[in-house]
């Protein structure tokens, strides 16, 4: 069982199609890293699910069940642009409105519970207009968490926090999954910090999916190369080449694709002169695979 | 705590009760509610302590909006097409304010975003519309009884005479309270249709709260032909006056009621069909 499959699903605005016959599916327990340019649809397409756009047509289903079903949708939690909390507020009455919305027995032990997730025991009786945008994006993560969700849905959750905000939501994020086992979707510009927790990829553009693979799958097609560093190094890159093939500069390092044997490449040099200052073996991350995927596709 | 992939689906009275709650939880821990029940005792008060003033530049009296306190809730008789603003100024007046604050809470539940939280679980449209209108229903309802402390609290104060039907009195003061579902009813509904834009929203719910729309059919057609207006919220809150029956009473609860199922129903057809935000 998926714990959201998508067929078909297209959305318009004003004759603009946001979302153009997507397909996606999510399996049950995956950290699900929603990939795309800005407007590319990823925002539409959690919306759609969360149930707060209507689709033109095309079907959602959540864990094999209709996406508009109470049952299923109790089970449901999402942080959506933003918290969705009344800012003269305080914390704890916001989560208390909403575990009373979700009918929760024990609400003040659920609220304490979530706080505890998302670092914030010491912050219940703060007005949420007076928290910080980290603060805002955890107490939006707490809401989500109420209730025991199967499906979390995320929208940049990470973005516009500081270094530290960052560190503090990865933590909860992989605590979340590890510790209490919900589908995650997760949609980040920050693909580097989405590799350290995504089990699952789904790339969007122009309001298609384009591709999806699992982490493995993208290890799999992730691309080997080695960077390295000469005095002379337009003088290397023509020896690479005429030897390797596939050698670009990229910034101050050169970087030798397809290889990942530092000691033939460094015998290659030193035969031709060259002294190797710096070398190092390396792997296309998410970034640079959705970056050259996106070349692709655009013709370049 | 391991979730277990079991989905049972809440009741309609589960989902209802829920929403309820949160309506009422978020009512009791605003300002905003207190401020509008202080609100509906200040205007009889100050239309009571006011009237027949002296106007201080020339000296002379002004002419007495009422000399029955009882005025201040109702007018004698059913005056759809009123002569001056004594017989306009009434309990009806809660229904203008009590629009302004329902815009304002429905308004804020766009304006946070919280409207996102409670439809991405398991809340429908439907339970959305009832919640909202059973909430300011009552809370108007509380409004009319704050009204009603002003206009008796002022009245005594003043020394003015209290007279009149004791059992029309209640009936008109019970007939209006009643009414409150029905304006309620359309507040929200009015709220739902323009709820990307807090302003229209509550310039439209006051237009209606005034019945200036119904006022002008009643002038055309006269007092005494005005009894066909008692189908619309504002024909039953006038007709709800100091000669009130229990029929008076009967036409409110079925007026109200049913312009509560209408409008409940077109707003969870409009949210329905339409995209939440």
């Amino acid at each position: 069982m998926n714990a959201i499959e998508i067929r078909n699903l297209t959305k318009s605005f004003r004759g603009l199609y946001a979302l153009d016959h997507l397909n996606m599916t999510v399996p049950v327990g995956a950290i699900y890293g929603f990939i795309g340019e800005n407007g590319s649809g990823k925002s539409t397409t959690e919306k759609l699910i969360c149930g707060h756009l209507v689709p033109d047509e095309g079907e959602i289903k959540l864990f094999g069940r209709d996406y508009t079903d109470p049952g299923v949708r109790v089970r449901v939690g999402a942080l959506i642009e933003n918290a969705g909390c009344f800012p003269n507020s305080s914390v704890w009455d916001n989560l208390m409105m909403q575990a009373i919305n979700l009918g929760l027995p024990n609400r003040d032990e659920e609220i304490n519970r979530v706080l505890e997730i998302v670092r914030m025991e010491d912050s219940a009786n703060i007005k949420f207009k007076s928290c910080s945008l980290g603060m805002k994006q955890r107490i939006g993560i707490a809401m989500a968490l109420l209730g025991d969700p199967a499906l979390l849905i995320l929208d940049e959750p990470i973005n516009g926090l500081d270094t530290d905000g960052m560190r503090i939501m990865r933590e909860i994020l992989i605590d979340i999954t590890q510790k209490y086992g919900c589908t995650v979707l997760i949609s980040s510009h920050l693909l580097g910090e989405l590799e350290k927790i995504a089990t699952h990829y789904g790339i969007i553009r122009q309001g298609k999916m384009i591709m999806e693979l699992s982490a493995a799958e993208l290890e799999g097609r992730a691309r080997v190369f080695v960077s390295l560093k000469t005095k002379d190094m337009q003088g290397a890159l023509a020896v690479l080449k005429a030897k390797f093939g596939n050698v670009r500069m990229e910034e101050t390092y050169l970087r030798v694709y397809d290889v990942d044997d530092t000691e033939t490449i460094v015998d290659c040099l030193m035969k031709n002169g060259h002294v190797v200052s710096e070398i190092h073996k390396n792997k296309i991350g998410l970034e640079e695979y959705y970056i050259e995927l996106m070349s692709q596709k655009e013709g370049k | 705590m391991k979730h277990e992939l079991r989905f049972e689906s809440p009741s309609f009275g589960k989902r209802l009760k829920g929403m309820l709650g949160v309506d009422f939880y978020r009512l009791f821990h605003t300002p905003m509610y207190y401020i509008f029940l202080a609100i509906a005792a200040l205007i009889p008060a100050l239309i009571l302590g006011t009237t027949g003033m002296t106007d201080p530049q020339t000296g002379v009296a002004t002419a007495p909006l009422y000399t029955n306190a009882w005025n201040a809730i109702a007018a004698d008789s059913p005056l759809y097409a009123f002569s001056n603003i004594g017989e306009y100024a009434n309990m009806n007046m809660v229904f203008i304010f009590g629009g302004i604050m329902v815009s304002i809470f429905i308004g804020h539940d766009y304006k946070s975003g919280y409207v996102k939280q409670l439809f991405t679980t398991h809340a429908k449209k439907q339970d959305y519309m009832m919640s909202k209108t059973i909430t300011c229903a009552f809370a108007m309802a509380c409004m009319c009884v704050t009204y009603l402390l002003g206009a008796v609290v002022a009245g005594l104060l003043v020394g003015m005479e209290f007279s009149g039907n004791v059992g029309s009195i209640i009936i008109a003061i019970l007939s209006k309270m009643v009414m409150s579902l029905g304006w309620a009813s359309l507040y929200t509904f009015l709220n739902v249709i323009f709820r990307r834009y807090f302003g229209v929203s509550i310039a439209s719910s006051f237009f209606f709260g005034t019945g200036l729309p119904i006022i002008a059919i009643g002038m055309i057609l006269g007092n005494n032909l005005g009894s066909v207006l008692n189908i619309f919220l504002y024909g039953s809150s006038v007709y709800a006056c100091l000669s009130a029956t229990p029929l008076t009473l009967a036409v409110c609860l079925v007026c109200s009621a049913a312009w509560a199922v209408i409008y409940n129903v077109a707003g969870t057809q409009i949210l329905s069909k339409c995209d939440v935000y």
